[in-house]
């Protein structure tokens, strides 16, 4: 492993001078569970100096935003998100979600930020090949094993799966980052700060948050009451394991229709992939029990599966389809 | 990797889809080979190659009519022209830079346009690396794209950055362990692969 520096800061503000001092080289460090698997996994790319960020109190919270949304800190962790009632209460689709993120011993740790911002976890990648996101110029993984993975929905250089599931759940729910920038506060939508894989610094990643950045809160509006939404994954093994295919589904229904929808895939594509075409299909639609095989047919048209991972596709057309089955049961 | 300022193609495989059969022909024709021939053009153009250069002379009007016919089967990949205009667009020198005659390389100019400066066998004076030389780019920052461990070897031989053109992924697997300088699924990943080592060289 390579030799690191720790910076403890006490407040945003030293924390990206910090930041801005050692330029890409150095990298935010909350729970760890990504950052310092980097530095384990001998990551050329992985930073030498960590700005420790969990002594700064004000980034760490989940509060009600006195408008019926809720704000997260970034440095919350992914265990209070889950035990959290206020989540619970509000947005119970994003609280399956986030139980169904790794393992409760790396949720203890893990926080919102790191997951939303979390690297790629591409075998060839953090098997230390010399690929795109490791100072090479080549991806294994498009013409390696890439069932697991590997996008299913095309690349741009780097062929890697986005692998968070928090992410998806939070674009359901039209959810907004806040970022603390040396220019000041910048505000994006989940779907803007997750482009999917884009150069940022001379380096290939999946989120927009420049080095000297950091993502400080989330939020999420108030739910409508007419909504339902589900999250669904699949995955090899019940716990640990990323999604091979995931689904945050909300659909808000009035009288029997699909007024508004939102459908996020996870595990298929160098970013969550928010599906606009079933999205427009089912508008103004019954919410009904047949509903779902037509919007499969509809679903994922862009498709571009690599040798190994077709089954992706089946996979995240299938979830669509228990999702919208599961979702007419509810009313 | 230094900054990327020319990008050197050889049609065969990279920017068009070829019949192997013309270039099986010349080789059996011209050179006498008898072993089973290749399906894939790439495999049978870069053999043929060989042959040319080791024999050093040969019946060229003879080996010109069978690559025209080539050429005139040739259907361009979709990826070629929106990448060849990217590429223009960020200033970068494309070069076609071919071992086919020189009457064959300016048929496929016409049927993919794109390329200000062409070279051909005939006016680079020799195969394989000869055409990559005469294009007088700065070797360090050039690309030369190929689908074969020939194609990959020549890039080295005239020092200029060979990157993996990843058709076939099994092909390509047993490629890379040649250890190219880069690799790309599609031409439309050029651009980005310019601007990322643009970016890391600040």
């Amino acid at each position: 492993m390579k030799k690191i520096s720790i910076y403890r800061p006490s407040s945003t503000g030293e924390a990206l001078q910090i930041l801005s001092q050692h330029g890409p080289e150095a990298a935010v460090y909350a729970g760890g569970t990504d950052l310092l698997i980097r530095l384990k996994n001998r990551l050329k790319q992985a930073p030498a100096y960590l700005v420790d960020i969990k002594k700064i109190d004000d980034l760490r919270y989940i509060q009600d935003d006195g408008q019926g949304g809720v704000r997260i800190g970034a440095a919350t962790k992914l265990a209070e998100m889950a035990e959290s009632e206020l989540l619970q209460k509000r947005y119970p689709m994003l609280v399956d979600a986030i139980r169904m993120i790794s393992s409760p011993e790396l949720r203890n740790a893990s926080t919102l930020g790191g997951d939303l911002l979390q690297e790629v976890w591409c075998q060839y990648l953090r098997g230390g090949y010399n690929c795109w996101r490791n100072g090479g110029y080549l991806c294994y993984g498009a013409i390696g094993d890439n069932s697991y993975y590997h996008s299913a929905m095309g690349g741009r250089l780097c062929y890697a799966v986005y692998p968070g599931d928090a992410a998806a759940a939070l674009i359901a729910f039209d959810a907004r980052a806040k970022l603390a920038t040396p220019a000041g506060v910048k505000e994006l939508s989940l779907e803007q700060l997750l482009p999917g894989d884009l150069m940022v610094d001379g380096r290939i990643q999946s989120h927009v948050v420049r080095y000297n950045e950091i993502l400080t809160e989330v939020a999420i509006p108030a739910p409508k009451p007419e909504s339902r939404a589900s999250f669904e994954k699949l995955r090899p093994r019940g716990v640990w394991d990323f999604a091979m295919a995931s689904l945050a589904l909300r659909l808000d229904v009035r009288d029997g229709r699909i007024e508004d929808s939102r459908v996020v895939f996870g595990g298929i594509a160098g970013k969550p992939l928010r599906e606009h075409a079933v999205e427009q299909f089912v508008r103004g639609k019954a919410l009904s029990a047949e509903l779902g095989d037509a919007a499969m047919a509809t679903a994922l048209a862009n498709a571009a599966p690599l040798k190994y991972n077709a089954t992706k596709i089946d996979m995240a057309k299938g979830l669509l389809a228990s999702g919208l089955a599961r979702l007419h049961a509810a009313g | 990797m230094q900054p990327v300022e020319a990008i050197l193609f050889e049609p065969v495989g990279c920017l068009a889809e070829f019949p192997a059969e013309p270039f099986n022909e010349i080789a059996a024709r011209l050179f006498g080979r008898k072993r089973k021939p290749s399906r894939s053009a790439s495999r049978s153009y870069w053999h043929l190659l060989n042959l040319m250069e080791a024999a050093g002379t040969f019946d060229a009007g003879e080996a010109e009519a069978l690559e025209l016919e080539a050429v005139e089967a040739a259907s361009v990949y979709e990826d070629v022209a929106p990448a060849l205009a990217e590429l223009n667009a960020l200033g970068v020198r494309v070069v076609l830079a071919s071992s086919l005659s020189q009457r064959a390389v300016a048929r496929f100019a016409e049927k993919c346009p794109g390329f200000p400066s062409v070279w051909s066998r005939d006016t680079a004076g020799g195969v394989k690396d000869a055409p990559l030389r005469a294009a007088s780019t700065i070797p360090e920052r050039t690309l030369f794209l190929s689908d074969t461990a020939e194609g990959l070897r020549t890039a080295a031989r005239a020092g200029v950055n060979g990157i993996l053109m990843m058709n076939d992924p099994d092909e390509a697997k047993r490629l890379a362990l040649l250890g190219p300088a880069g690799g790309v699924v599609s031409l439309l990943e050029l651009p980005d692969f310019v601007r990322l080592v643009a970016a890391q060289n600040g």
